[in-house]
């Protein structure tokens, strides 16, 4: 039961992103715009290229999609809606969430296209920058929490919000969410200016609506986790738990779009110099100082 | 229990088979990615065994390690797509031979060691956690993590240190000065 209504709650925040992410380019009928384009790509043909490796070729969406509802089943939305509470909640969202980087693999390579590919291989280098970026502030979270059960860490948070306690972890955390969700300016996968939509490109028709609702759940997979982690889940004055859990995500993911949006696209060699010389150190000096935070006031 | 029979045989014989399929394909990037798939299948056969923490953590490092293994085969070998159908094995009788007698130690390690009384249920997953620090690292846990730190950090500096600033055109070469120098990209004639 619990499970159906949170796989529901997360089409429905997948439908959210989805407007608010095409709020400026949908014109006036913006609430039924991805719906529209949903049924739409759902009516169409599927081509397939030349010469694809049809198993990457069609497992890539699915897996894409996969992850993202995996990394949602420990994020609790109040004490009690999650699916799942397992022990090593935190740890187990990362290893869902390193799916994508092989689905994007996957997509890159499959359909044997030259856009896909050079989009595949730059997602890998991406989160070659990344992928440490995003395991290294939870690693601090879960210090303060003492547990890795995402339910305990949001409770930890019950006198002072993580975003006060580590605001650099939250900081480097939600760029390498971003990164991970390839949204702009990090969209160097998909880069519709250069790459003609990248890892898309070749992709269409169920395929392409299967890939696209895959990246919208995990953007707001990505915005729930951010919320658990670092804004105090559920907790919050006068309004039920859900309410809040609802605010802050929907906050969070309109930060994220909003934020991408008034930035250029990044290019790769600076994404990774950038990130090792300045990202991973600080991340590393985050730990540090929750560690010496967590020894000196427990 | 018979469920939980079911699922560990189920993915035995998936990471068997994608195992398998390593050998099996011509093409670079599909060997890595049935070989990332075969490893996944050993960290769910973990988790069926209800040991959370190692299933979660092998089914995590693998997807990164694999990748990358990829993208490096992909750089490093000659025709990585498989348009002109590579062979996947080397060395067939020698890595045949040792193929066998690994199995062979491997079975006869499994069913002539004394394993002590079978368990009856497994502690809960937090306390494995635990446990498992205990074990690897016991008392020596503050070194061993010390340490880790240590190497981790002086592996990122020695990667930061390496990568030059990139420049908006030509290639940075380093010409024994201490002074990288900015030339054209074209310059080699």
């Amino acid at each position: 039961m619990t499970t159906v209504l949170l796989l529901l709650l997360l089409a429905f925040g997948a439908y959210l992103v989805a407007v608010l992410e095409n709020w400026t380019t949908c014109g006036r009928f913006r609430l039924a715009a991805p719906v529209l384009a949903g049924i739409a790509l759902l009516g169409r043909e599927s081509i397939l290229t030349r010469k694809p490796d049809r198993i990457f070729f069609e497992v890539a969406p699915v897996l894409l999609l996969l992850s993202a509802v995996l990394a949602a089943a420990v994020v609790p939305l109040t004490p009690n809606l999650i699916i799942t509470d397992l022990a090593t909640g935190a740890l187990f969202i990362n290893a869902a969430l390193v799916y994508v980087l092989v689905a994007l693999l996957m997509a890159g390579w499959g359909p044997d296209g030259a856009y896909a590919m050079v989009g595949g291989w730059r997602f890998l280098g991406q989160l070659i920058a990344y992928s440490m970026l995003i395991v290294m502030p939870i690693t601090a979270v879960a210090m303060r929490a003492e547990s890795l059960f995402t339910t305990q860490i949001v409770i930890s948070q019950a006198q002072l919000w993580n975003v006060l306690y580590q605001p650099l972890g939250f900081v480097l955390f939600f760029i390498a969410a971003m990164a991970l969700a390839f949204l702009p300016p990090f969209d160097l996968p998909t880069a519709k200016g250069e790459l003609a939509g990248g890892v898309e490109a070749e992709y269409t028709g169920v395929r392409l609506a299967v890939f696209r609702l895959g990246r919208l759940a995990l953007i707001i997979t990505l915005a729930a986790a951010t919320v658990i982690f670092y804004l105090g889940g559920w907790q919050g004055p006068w309004l039920p738990p859900w309410a809040w859990s609802a605010i802050k995500i929907l906050a969070v993911t309109a930060t994220m779009l909003l934020a991408g949006r008034m930035m250029p696209r990044i290019r790769e060699a600076h994404l990774l110099a950038w990130c090792w010389k300045l990202g991973i150190p600080l991340a590393l000096l985050n730990i540090f100082l929750v560690g010496v935070l967590v020894l000196v006031f427990p | 229990m018979t469920a939980q029979m079911f699922f560990i045989g189920f993915f035995g014989l998936a990471a068997v088979w994608f195992g398998v399929v390593v050998f099996r394909t011509f093409s670079m990037v599909r060997s890595a990615l049935a070989l990332l798939f075969s490893q996944t299948a050993l960290g769910a056969l973990f988790l069926t065994m209800q040991a959370e923490f190692l299933g979660v953590l092998q089914i995590m490092m693998m997807a990164t390690e694999m990748s990358i293994m990829a993208i490096f085969m992909v750089m490093f070998m000659m025709d990585p797509g498989g348009l002109g159908e590579m062979e996947m094995t080397h060395q067939k009788r020698l890595s045949l031979g040792t193929g066998i007698v690994s199995f062979l130690a491997a079975v006869a390690v499994a069913v002539f060691v004394d394993w002590g009384p079978v368990a009856n249920a497994a502690p809960g997953a937090a306390q494995q956690t635990v446990d498992l620090g205990l074990e690897l690292l016991g008392r020596s846990m503050l070194i061993f993590e010390t340490a880790g730190i240590t190497i981790l950090t002086a592996m990122i500096a020695a990667t930061a240190v390496s990568i030059n600033k990139p420049l908006d055109s030509g290639i940075r070469r380093n010409d024994g000065k201490g002074k990288a120098s900015k030339r054209p990209a074209n310059d080699e004639h």
